[in-house]
């Protein structure tokens, strides 16, 4: 009884392991099985035209990258500045555990509200209209979390020795903190950025009504009124509406590239994750 | 605590041949390339206090944890050599390495309490390991236990307290209590006084003494005159290229006195 | 310079150090901004709380025409959509977890956490598309003795969102399991437990916290998720069960808070301000919901700290 347990509970946690994985190349394979025809040159380098069954989604994956550039643009000195705060500056226990529950509690918010949020400050009370730069705003708000925490483990994973020395010798907290602590733990700003950029690409709601629109914008003038067009705000206008078979082929396209670009953001992190993981492992 | 001041140097001395618990031969241990034991030999017999040892990082606790397969758990270390318990080979394809582990108990060097209450850390293997026992019986085995671990006194009236209220050294004393508890043959102690002050170490100590009228006992430890007081078997493993051999498997006192061994037990002695 | 001037020159420069301006200037402009959108939601979903007083919660009737807000079948359907997801995904999350923290070798458990990570980050629009392609179909095909109208229903947006939080979960409850110290599993495995004996004994007691925060989490992220819900829920105001255990809802199409919140009405409502007020309202109560359920994560954790996600 013991043993026919003990080769039961493990190989009915295995076939959940195997169901989780199974599901992730499933939805690889459909999308790549629908977006590959009609991934070409022409589809990537082309603008959209008549609405979507023509053309290729050129601007809509520059739009993309206006907005997840932003968003790394505004986010790198804001996580920079909350990690020191939380690692380095705060002296009471109490200060450290306010700023992890308010990472906590903003990294649980809705986009939805994000986006909803930047209507009313944005769009309507700054009167901006549909912004690229309100969109790279509230992009950097939402991956705040993401940026901050893996900041904040690599500085508390440096070793005690860099720190002791320096102060040995007899540098201001300041000069430690950008001759030593920064230069040494950037590598978590990279991995908490790529992971945050990967999680902001593929984002539609809080850019829907503040940032993006459908089709009539190429390269934004200004920050008023210059919406720019995306990935995944195209996949969502089209998926609502997806019976003319023109527009299914790009539609299914789009979200390859879109699938492509966030996972390539991901997979970029891996490297200086496992070695920072092994680093730990000791 | 008497020293000891006879020692058997010869087996066929004693009265009656006793049961090989143990036998190891040319056991080896790698770990990803490098050679952790080399050729290890020894014979392990019944009711006798077995002590190992040497420096640190000459393998002692591997050699400990080959004996109950513990090693099972360490995907890295590869193990070749025969060992075997009661006659038969433990690493042999169809062997039921948890009924070897059930019938092995491991004491560790800090103790590891599950927690939980005193009583539900007692009984913790053997309500696994005998199903079906009623209620009353484990209360009786694990009243018995707790006397023979010599903790029953101090624990009996607070038995569903949570067993991390306990001192270190009555902890080690509850660990030992639960591997009592599955009446196994054979104890391993991978240095299991080391954490401990020095009335908590009399005490195991003097428990050794008691415990092996009924268990073989293995005790690893790198305190000489501990083993001077509790071992009648002492095997010396010293580093030797990088690899732990064993330099002399004999008696204590003649251990304790061989040139070989000299240096290393000095180096103890000291440390 | 004095020894003692020297100190006071030095301690003096740190406390106005430009860094630690700057990082607490960040800092409190996060928090404020964060504070600020607070308020403003607060401040604005005031005419409908005047309007309706508890009744915008209570009411069962959305008609923004005739000023009529009601905002329990959302409230209906954020939950049922996000329980269904939880109760799909629990099992099957725990299990994949179970299985890679406790049975895998470490270079196995290291690439599928990976591949599971993957998959937490697929974005939710692809999911929506997926649901679009595959799951509105099967549902109405495999319910089609209910009579449903369509495949989008508030079961569609639950199996979708489970599917959604599997990945989440399988992580946070995998770095739950692998928080328990491997002392406890050696000692249990040393007395004979078999390893299936030491999962059940020792090593799922004593990540109970860390599996109920995962789970939790999971729940959270569900309570919010917009897009993928609003491409397969169906968008129908209004659908609430008669009696409180009728399950004909779920076959229906329904309306999400977050699924109302991304529609057309946000658009419009802002000239209105009771209409602006109400849409407003509703995601205060959203953000009140994923609220409660991030502090019970929270307290859960032994530290107040953002996992790592």
């Amino acid at each position: 009884m013991r043993r026919a347990s003990n080769v039961i509970f493990p190989a009915l946690c295995g076939f959940c392991a195997f169901l989780a994985c199974g599901l992730l190349f499933g939805l690889v394979f459909v999308i790549a099985q629908r977006g590959l025809p009609a991934i070409n040159w022409r589809f990537i380098t082309e603008e959209i035209r008549q609405v979507g069954s023509e053309g290729g989604i050129f601007y809509n994956l520059i739009g993309t990258l206006i907005l997840i550039g932003t968003a790394c643009l505004v986010v790198v000195p804001l996580a920079t500045g909350l990690a020191l705060t939380h690692a380095v500056y705060a002296r009471k226990a109490s200060t450290r555990s306010r700023l992890g529950l308010f990472l906590y509690t903003l990294n649980g918010i809705p986009s939805i509200v994000f986006g909803i949020f930047g209507f009313i400050v944005f769009v309507k009370y700054f009167n901006w209209g549909k912004s690229w730069l309100t969109g790279g705003l509230l992009l950097a708000l939402m991956i705040l979390p993401t940026v901050t925490v893996a900041l904040i483990e690599r500085i508390k994973a440096l070793p005690r020795k860099y720190l002791e020395a320096a102060t040995g010798l007899g540098l201001r907290q300041s000069q430690i903190v950008w001759s030593i602590i920064l230069p040494q733990s950037w590598s978590g700003l990279i991995t908490g950025g790529l992971l945050g950029l990967a999680r902001a690409a593929g984002e539609t709601a809080p850019i829907m009504f503040t940032a993006t629109i459908f089709a009539g914008a190429s390269i934004p003038h200004g920050v008023r009124e210059s919406p720019v067009l995306s990935l995944p705000y195209h996949i969502f206008i089209l998926a609502q509406d997806s019976f003319d078979p023109a527009v299914a082929a790009k539609l299914w396209g789009s979200a390859l590239v879109l699938l492509a670009l966030v996972f390539a953001l991901s997979i970029l992190a891996l490297p200086l994750r496992l070695r920072l993981h092994d680093e730990a492992q000791g | 605590m008497k020293p000891k001041d006879n020692c058997l140097l010869d087996e066929s001395v004693s009265t009656a041949p006793a049961r090989e618990i143990f036998r190891i031969s040319n056991l080896s241990v790698v770990a990803r390339g490098k050679s952790i034991l080399r050729n290890v030999n020894a014979v392990i017999k019944a009711n006798q206090v077995f002590g190992i040892i040497g420096p640190s990082g000459a393998g002692k606790s591997t050699l400990l944890r080959c004996l109950n397969r513990l090693s099972d758990l360490t995907p890295e270390l590869e193990v070749t050599g025969s060992i075997e318990y009661r006659g038969r080979s433990i690493n042999a394809p169809g062997i039921d390495a948890d009924a070897l582990r059930a019938s092995t108990g491991f004491l560790f060097q800090q103790p590891v309490i599950f927690p939980t209450s005193i009583y539900k850390n007692v009984i913790f293997g053997l309500r696994h390991i005998r199903r079906g026992l009623s209620f009353a019986q484990l209360r009786e085995t694990a009243e018995s236990a707790l006397r023979e671990a010599a903790l029953w006194e101090e624990v009996k009236v607070r038995l569903h307290d949570s067993a991390l209220t306990l001192s270190v050294g009555q902890q080690q004393r509850l660990c030992l209590a639960r591997v009592l508890a599955t009446q196994p043959d054979v104890i391993l102690m991978d240095e299991p006084t080391s954490a401990l002050d020095p009335k908590s170490t009399a005490a195991i100590e003097e428990l050794i003494l008691q415990l092996k009228a009924r268990h073989t006992i293995v005790l690893v430890t790198h305190n000489v005159p501990q083993a001077r007081r509790v071992t009648d078997w002492l095997a010396c493993l010293c580093l030797r290229d990088g690899a732990g051999e064993i330099a002399e498997s004999a008696c204590c006192d003649a251990v304790l006195t061989n040139s070989q061994c000299r240096e290393v037990i000095e180096y103890l002695n000291h440390g | 310079m004095s020894a003692a001037e020297r100190d006071l020159g030095v301690s003096l420069s740190r406390r106005l150090s430009f860094t630690r301006l700057a990082s607490f200037a960040f800092s409190g402009l996060a928090v404020l901004t964060l504070a600020g959108l607070t308020l403003i939601f607060l401040v604005q979903s005031v005419p409908v709380w005047r309007h309706a007083g508890l009744g915008y919660l209570t009411g069962g009737k959305w008609f923004y025409r005739a000023h009529l807000f009601g905002a329990l079948p959302m409230i209906y359907g954020t939950i049922v959509v996000a329980l269904m997801a939880l109760i799909l995904a629990a099992p099957i999350s725990l299990g994949a977890a179970i299985f890679t923290a406790e049975f895998l070798p470490r270079r196995l458990r290291l690439a599928v956490k990976i591949t599971v990570e993957l998959l937490a980050g697929v974005p939710s629009v692809i999911y929506g598309l997926i649901g679009i392609l595959l799951l509105r179909n099967w549902v109405y095909d495999l319910f089609a003795r209910f009579d449903p109208l369509s495949g989008d229903t508030l079961l569609t947006a639950g199996v979708l969102l489970g599917v959604m939080i599997l990945p989440t979960v399988m992580t946070l409850a995998d770095d739950a399991l692998r928080g328990v110290p491997a002392e406890q599993r050696r000692a249990a495995r040393s007395l004979g437990l078999t390893a299936t004996e030491s999962v059940l004994s020792v090593s799922l007691p004593q990540a109970r916290r860390g599996l109920v925060a995962a789970l939790l989490l999971g729940l959270g992220r569900a309570l919010g998720e917009t897009i993928a819900v609003f491409l397969v829920v169906g968008r129908q105001d209004n659908n609430l069960p008669e009696s409180l255990f009728s399950l004909r809802p779920w076959l229906k199409a329904g309306q999400t808070l977050s699924s109302k919140l991304g529609g057309s009405e946000t658009n419009i409502a802002y000239g209105d301000s009771l209409h602006w007020g109400a849409i407003v309202g509703l995601a205060l109560i959203l953000m009140a919901m994923v609220l409660i359920v991030t502090i019970a994560a929270a307290w859960q954790r032994k530290t107040t700290y953002a996992p790592s996600f």
